[in-house]
């Protein structure tokens, strides 16, 4: 019997690739909105060695909607947690900040429970659309 | 149309292997799909974007083009071909990426604050006109350089769709299918051995009776 086992690891191994590049382009470290600030060009370093860029204009915007102390403590880029199981993507906002943020952009309140807030897909259009380079998605596995 | 996949050897190794890989193959399908409705809905969102821009594109071209004309009526083809033609404006472009979802995208930003303060070559010549016709090539040159990103960015979320297509209806109708085919073949081949087995020991077990009551 002819053994097929080169091709079953190579599914396999792509099988694992996808799941691991499926992630690739979350940030190694974030930044708070007042480092990005103060950077000419801002930026930060992804998994992958790629650059993730923020643009001046949104950070500014996100500036307006905050506080100076909430400045140094809001962390971007926000990441938006896509579930599959669920139809809603989760943003987890450990001092309210991003909830703040959030609420003002999506022009209404938003809960949090258990440090984490759920908006959904519509929600998210209108969210991305004003701040395309200061959030990113991340798949749940 | 899905095949069983060839094994070495039909043992209980074997289907625990495949069963380890349909769940893993199930879990990528759905993370696949997830990330499939993401980047579609940023395709669409994208198509918005460059459709808004490009009509207004097109809206202060015709707006630098009529301006450009009534200029030059105004003072001539000679002095505006020397003050907006002749000179060279620096445009400062600060080009980076971003990251939607796996997919690389370009980022084009003009550089405000790079930008030297322009500057006429002869003050004398000002003209109100002249002024407005340089502001709105400027901010035509500004939504054609966001149109570029635009379009670079339509181009590499197609190719990402696409690709992710691909491996979903490959998880979807070859692999995923194949590996519940060959589960089941090596389950359906498990339950003919034990049958097997079952009746070769009832056999052996009638023929050592038999054996028995010859021997009394």
């Amino acid at each position: 019997m002819r053994t097929d086992k080169e091709r079953d690891e190579a599914i396999e191994g792509y099988l694992t690739d996808e799941l691991k590049t499926v992630n690739a382009h979350l940030p190694r470290s974030r930044k708070t909105l007042a480092e990005l600030m103060d950077e000419p060009y801002p930026y930060v370093l992804c998994n992958d060695g790629s650059e993730h860029h923020f643009r001046k204009k949104e950070l500014r915007h996100l500036a307006e909607l905050v506080s100076e102390e909430e400045q140094s403590l809001l962390l971007l880029p926000i990441i938006l947690e896509v579930q599959s199981e669920q139809g809603d993507i989760v943003v987890h906002s450990k001092q309210g900040i991003e909830a703040k943020v959030l609420s003002a952009i999506l022009d209404m309140p938003l809960v949090v429970r258990n440090m984490s807030l759920r908006i959904y897909r519509p929600q998210v259009q209108v969210l991305r659309s004003s701040l395309k380079t200061t959030t990113q998605y991340v798949f749940r596995i | 149309m899905a095949r069983k996949i060839q094994i070495a050897r039909p043992t209980k190794m074997e289907l625990a292997r495949l069963k380890k890989r349909l769940r893993l193959a199930l879990r990528i399908q759905k993370i696949v799909k997830d990330r499939l409705s993401i980047l579609v809905m940023e395709f669409i969102q994208t198509i918005k974007a460059s459709a808004r821009v490009r009509s207004r594109l097109y809206e202060e071209m015709s707006r630098a083009q009529t301006s450009f004309f009534l200029t030059a009526g105004y003072l001539g083809y000679e002095p505006v071909k020397k003050d907006l033609l002749g000179r060279e404006t620096a445009v400062m472009i600060h080009a980076g990426t971003r990251n939607v979802a796996g997919v690389r995208i370009p980022l084009f930003e003009s550089d405000e604050d790079a930008r030297p303060p322009d500057e006429l070559s002869n003050p004398l010549e000002y003209s109100a006109h002249l002024e407005h016709t340089r502001d709105l090539s400027r901010r035509f040159l500004e939504t054609l350089i966001e149109l570029a990103e635009l379009q670079k960015s339509l181009d590499l979320l197609g190719i990402e769709i696409n690709k992710v297509k691909r491996i979903n209806n490959a998880l979807e109708y070859v692999v995923i299918p194949g590996l519940d085919m060959t589960i089941k073949y090596l389950n359906m081949k498990f339950e003919e051995r034990d049958r097997e087995e079952a009746a070769r020991l009832k056999r052996v077990k009638m023929l050592i009776e038999q054996r028995e009551a010859y021997a009394y």
